[in-house]
């Protein structure tokens, strides 16, 4: 049954070019129990007000587009649903800790940047070339990455992580999660090059363990594990390098 | 191309934004009052090295009502602390695994095992620390 109710959805509005700060306005948009509060912001610019402006694009959690505040909470809006705040009001925010464009939309470019610096993807060994061959992983070897790999750079955990908002140049949690997916990996030979960024004082040791990431984490990728067991890394490899001979990490 | 306008908003009182903030400032804060008790102790110590008068003294303000007082805070202080501190203990562990334990140990079972090490410790602190006293 598609019984059609009405909830009031209070949207944070900024222009740039025009607004000299954000302010909140509220739309009275009426919903069936399956709609997302990604489709009641659908509603919003198809039927109320065109200039209304967020970013989405699969509608199934999958893609990390629609990530922002729902009554503070970061959320997929995609993934939640309007039915479970109704009577109430909702209010809808851009993602917490992140410099805002306009509307629902932040600026990621400071992600982005600390996406790149971790070096996300497979550097394998020079002298570990199996040529046309598959690199093959035990189930083991699989299960050590596996939680890790499942992120989809939704930003959800810097929006929880208030160390990442006190101090913008912490690397932050979806950065080292995926940094840790690649180390944990058995064909990556790539630790060597991501060392500097897990010992800076703005790497691993920018968390305190407030430990939201992992809670908000759609995809339950738990940063918060991957952060705090590379502090170990770190300290091992700190005391490690008096050991080894000079010149050599 | 410039850069667009943004705006960025602040940090004003955060930790009244989600109650896990403020839980985990308790968490942090009661490491003050380990501080603070630590530094207590060492008071003791310094009063021990200038002379009996002075350790006497200290030992006054050690069994004052007030003190017991205290130090059923701090007792629960340091408790809270402890059991947070096991609590996310796991999460700092890197899995060891063993031939019987191929996966290593679930976050239970490391809490569980840093729960009873740490109730061990503690009695045998506190029964050596009741004989040195009789």
């Amino acid at each position: 049954m598609t019984q059609t109710r009405t909830i009031i959805i209070e949207c944070l509005r900024f222009h740039p070019e025009t607004d000299e700060a954000p302010y909140y306005q509220s739309y009275e948009v009426p919903f069936t129990a399956e709609m997302s509060v990604l489709e009641g912001l659908q509603y919003i610019k198809d039927h109320l007000d065109g200039t209304l402006t967020f970013r989405w694009s699969c509608r199934m959690a999958i893609c990390g587009s629609c990530g922002c505040m729902v009554n503070n909470e970061p959320v997929l809006s995609c993934q939640t649903f309007l039915r479970d705040y109704h009577p109430s009001r909702i209010r809808v925010e851009p993602l917490a800790h992140f410099p805002i464009l306009r509307d629902l939309t932040i600026d990621q470019t400071d992600f982005l940047a600390k996406l790149e610096s971790v070096h996300p993807y497979l550097i394998p060994s020079a002298d570990d070339d199996p040529g046309d061959q598959p690199r093959n992983q035990t189930p083991d070897q699989i299960q050590d990455y596996l939680g890790y790999a499942q992120c989809i750079n939704c930003l959800l955990c810097y929006a929880a992580c208030p160390q990442y908002g006190l101090n913008e140049a912490f690397t932050g949690p979806a950065a080292l999660a995926l940094l840790h997916r690649y180390n944990a990996d058995s064909r990556d030979a790539g630790k060597a090059q991501r060392m500097d960024v897990i010992n800076a004082e703005e790497g691993v040791w920018g968390c305190t363990l407030v430990g939201e990431c992992s809670e908000v984490c759609p995809k339950h990728v738990d940063p918060a594990r991957a952060i705090n067991q590379n502090k170990i890394v770190s300290t091992q490899d700190y005391f490690l390098r008096f050991l080894k001979p000079r010149g050599r990490r | 191309m410039n850069p667009p306008r943004t705006y960025t908003r602040g940090m004003q009182r955060w930790w009244l934004r989600r109650p896990s903030y403020q839980f985990y400032l308790l968490r942090e804060g009661t490491s003050v009052v380990i501080a603070l008790y630590g530094v207590f102790l060492l008071m003791g110590m310094a009063a021990l090295a200038v002379g009996p008068g002075a350790f006497e003294a200290w030992r006054a303000v050690l069994f004052s009502p007030l003190s017991w007082l205290l130090h059923l805070v701090v007792l629960a202080a340091f408790t809270f602390h402890a059991w947070t501190w096991f609590k996310v203990l796991p999460l700092t562990v890197p899995p060891f695994k063993t031939r019987r334990f191929p996966r290593g140990f679930s976050d239970a079972t490391l809490n569980r095992m840093a729960l009873w090490a740490w109730g061990v410790v503690s009695l045998v602190i506190l029964v050596a620390a009741l004989r040195g006293l009789q």
